[in-house]
C-alpha cells in the first residue's frame, strides 16, 4: 500500500512494516504546500493507527523525535498562515466599507449636531442642517463675514444672534471643516461601494441597488452566507436590534426587514407590500445565489421581478 | 498562596478561602488571554477559569482527567487556544494538535503556537478527519468542543481514526447547538446513543456531568476506547 505523509510518500508491506520511502527535503515552505494540497484533496490516506514519528525517523527523514515535533510545528504554522492569507473573499471590502459608512454616520451626526446648536447661538436665522450648514460655515464663516450678494446678508444684518470675534469664528469654521470632509469622505466611500457591487455582485446590485445589497452582504457577513440563506430570511433581515445600528436616522418601521427601504415596497400601497416583499426577497435571493456561483450578470432575473411586481400590481386594482 | 496537586500537572491554588485551578506555565511571563498569573516559589501559574473554558468546568466538576506530562493529544474545536494553552501547560513533554476550521480564529491562535512548541495548529474541518490524517499520530486522548449539531458523529469519527485503544474521549455537549427547541436531557441522550451504541466502536462511557453552573446546558463526557 502506498500512503502519503506530509513528509514523505511511503510503500508499507501487509504487515505494516516500511517496504520504500521517499523523504522530501527538509523545507519548511515546499512541505507546507504539500501538506495543503493534501489537506484539500485527501489521497492514499495512511491507514488508522499508522504512526507517522516512528516512520519519519525510519526514513531518514529526521533523526529523532525533538527534530520531528519541531520542523512539524514549522510546517504547520507556515500552512496555516498560507491558508490563512487566502481565505479572504474579495466581498469583505465591502462589509469594512458598510461598517464605515455606519461609523462615519454615526459620527458625522453627533457633529452636525454640535455645530447646529453652536452656530445657531451666533447664527439662529440661517436655518440649515446637517451637511448644508457645514459647507455653508466652512465656506462663509461668521455672519459678519459675509459676502454682500449672499442670500443671507439681510439675515445676518438683522441676526438676534450672540456675537462672535474673529477667534471664535477660526475655531467653529474649522469645525465646520472636518465635518464637510467627513460628509466628503462619506461620499467617497459610497461611490467606492457601488464598483464594488457592479463588480462583485451584479445582480445584488441591479436587483436591490448597490447600498442595500452591500448592507444585505454585509449583515450577512458575506455574500457566500447571504446566498445561502431562504427567501424568508432575506425578507426579515434587519428586523430586530442590529437594525436600528444600521438604520439610525433613517424612518423605517422596525417590523420590517431592511428591503423595506426599496422603492419596490417603499412607494407601493400599504396593502400589497407583503406580496412586494415576498416577490423582491426571493428575487434576492437568486440574485445573490448566481452571484456567489458565477458573478456575472443575468438580465433575466431583474425581468422576472418586473413581471412579477407588474401581476401584484394589476391583481391589486 | 498554597498549591496542591489536583491531577497530574493540574494544580488547585489556595488563598484564604478561594480556591483556583491553576496550570503550571510552560511559557513563564506570557499570559495567553488576560488570566491571571501567579508566582509561587518557583513556578508560575496560570489560573484557569471554569466559566471560560469547558475543559476546566469538567475536572472542577469530578470528571477524570487523562492527562499526563507526556500526553498527545487531539484538540477538535481549539477556538483562540484559551483551553488549548491550559492543554499545553498540562502535557510539557507531550503534543497538541489544535484542529479549527474558522480561519479568522485560527489567526489569533498563531501566535500562541508560536510561543510555545508543543502545538501543533491545523486549520481544518473536524469533520473531516481524512484531511490530516496524514499529519495526526495515534493519540491518548482526544478533546472535542466544537459546538456543533454532528458533534457526536465528528468525535465519533475522530476516535476511529486517531485514538489509541485504552486511550480517552472528552467531549462536550452543548445542547443548543444540536438542537435549540429539544429539552437538553433529550439531546444529551440521543448524542450519547449515537456516540456508544455504534456497532463495534468499542466506547464505553466513564463519566457524564452536567457544566452548570459553570456553563448551562452543556454536557461533559468521559469516554474510554476499550481495545
Ligand atoms: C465553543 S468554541 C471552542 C472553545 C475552546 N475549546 C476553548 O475552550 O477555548 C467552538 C469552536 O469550534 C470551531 N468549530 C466548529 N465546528 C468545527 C469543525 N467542524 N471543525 C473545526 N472546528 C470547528 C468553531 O469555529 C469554534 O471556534
Amino acid at each position: 500500500m502506498n500512503v502519503k505523509t506530509w513528509f514523505a510518500d511511503i510503500e508499507i508491506n501487509e504487515d505494516g512494516s516500511v517496504a520504500d520511502c521517499s523523504p522530501c527535503t527538509q523545507d519548511v515552505q515546499q512541505l507546507a504546500e504539500r501538506l495543503l494540497v493534501f489537506q484539500a484533496d485527501p489521497k492514499q490516506i495512511p491507514p488508522a493507527g499508522f504512526d507517522p514519528v516512528q516512520n519519519a525517523i525510519e526514513c531518514g527523514f529526521v533523526a529523532g523525535e525533538t527534530e520531528y515535533y519541531s520542523l512539524l510545528q514549522q510546517v504547520c504554522i507556515a500552512a496555516t498562515r498560507l491558508k490563512i492569507k487566502n481565505s479572504y473573499s474579495p466581498d469583505l471590502r465591502i462589509i469594512h466599507a458598510v461598517e464605515a459608512l455606519d461609523d462615519i454616520d454615526e459620527a458625522a451626526n453627533l457633529l452636525a449636531e454640535r455645530l447646529g446648536i453652536w452656530y445657531g447661538e451666533h447664527f439662529p436665522e440661517a436655518g440649515m442642517l446637517t451637511e448644508n450648514l457645514a459647507k455653508f460655515v466652512a465656506e462663509n464663516g461668521l455672519r459678519q463675514d459675509l459676502q454682500q450678494d449672499s442670500q443671507f446678508h439681510e439675515a445676518a444684518r438683522s441676526s438676534v444672534g450672540m456675537e462672535m470675534d474673529a477667534e471664535d469664528g477660526a475655531i467653529i469654521k474649522a469645525f465646520a471643516a472636518d465635518l464637510t470632509s467627513l460628509y466628503e469622505r462619506r461620499h467617497v466611500i459610497e461611490a467606492y461601494i457601488h464598483k464594488n457591487m457592479e463588480q462583485l455582485a451584479p445582480n445584488l446590485d441591479e436587483v436591490a441597488g448597490a447600498n442595500l445589497g452591500a448592507r444585505l452582504i454585509s449583515m450577512a457577513g458575506g455574500l457566500q452566507s447571504l446566498s445561502r440563506m431562504p427567501s424568508s430570511t432575506i425578507q426579515v433581515m434587519g428586523a430586530n436590534q442590529a437594525l436600528f445600528k444600521h438604520l439610525r436616522g433613517k424612518a423605517t418601521s422596525p417590523k420590517h426587514g431592511i428591503i423595506f427601504n426599496h422603492p419596490l415596497i417603499k412607494n407601493s400601497h400599504p396593502k400589497i407590500r407583503g406580496k412586494m416583499a415576498r416577490a423582491l426577497a426571493s428575487s434576492l435571493s437568486i440574485a445573490s445565489r448566481v452571484d456567489a456561483f458565477s458573478g456575472q450578470l443575468n438580465p433575466a432575473i431583474k425581468e422576472k421581478l418586473d413581471r412579477k411586481v407588474q401581476s401584484i400590481k394589476e391583481g391589486s386594482k | 498562596m498554597k498549591v496542591k496537586t489536583f491531577h497530574e500537572n493540574i494544580f488547585t491554588l489556595q488563598q484564604g478561602k478561594k480556591r483556583f485551578l491553576a496550570t503550571r506555565n510552560l511559557s513563564p511571563g506570557f499570559e495567553v488571554y488576560g488570566e491571571r498569573l501567579v508566582q509561587v516559589e518557583q513556578a508560575e501559574y496560570r489560573i484557569w477559569e471554569p466559566k471560560r473554558s469547558k475543559l476546566a468546568a469538567m475536572l472542577l466538576k469530578k470528571l477524570p482527567s487523562p492527562f499526563t506530562n507526556t500526553s498527545k493529544v487531539l484538540y477538535l474545536g481549539s477556538a483562540t487556544g484559551t483551553t488549548v494553552s491550559h492543554v499545553s501547560d498540562i502535557v510539557q513533554q507531550g503534543v497538541v494538535y489544535a484542529v479549527e476550521f474558522s480561519p479568522r480564529t485560527m489567526r489569533d491562535m498563531l501566535p500562541i503556537c508560536e510561543e510555545r512548541p508543543n502545538i501543533i495548529p491545523l486549520l481544518a474541518d473536524a469533520s473531516k478527519p481524512q484531511s490530516y490524517a496524514n499529519v495526526v499520530e495515534p493519540v491518548d486522548v482526544i478533546f472535542q468542543d466544537v459546538a456543533q449539531p454532528d458533534q457526536a458523529s465528528i468525535a465519533l469519527s475522530n476516535v476511529q481514526h486517531f485514538l489509541k485503544p485504552g486511550g480517552y474521549l472528552l467531549m462536550s455537549i452543548k445542547a443548543r447547538s444540536v438542537d435549540s427547541t429539544a429539552k437538553p436531557d433529550t439531546v444529551f441522550k440521543q448524542q450519547l446513543k449515537t456516540l456508544l451504541e455504534q456497532d463495534n466502536s468499542k466506547l464505553e462511557l466513564v463519566k457524564k456531568q452536567k457544566l452548570a453552573p459553570f456553563h448551562i446546558d452543556h454536557l461533559g463526557v468521559v469516554v474510554k476506547k476499550t481495545e
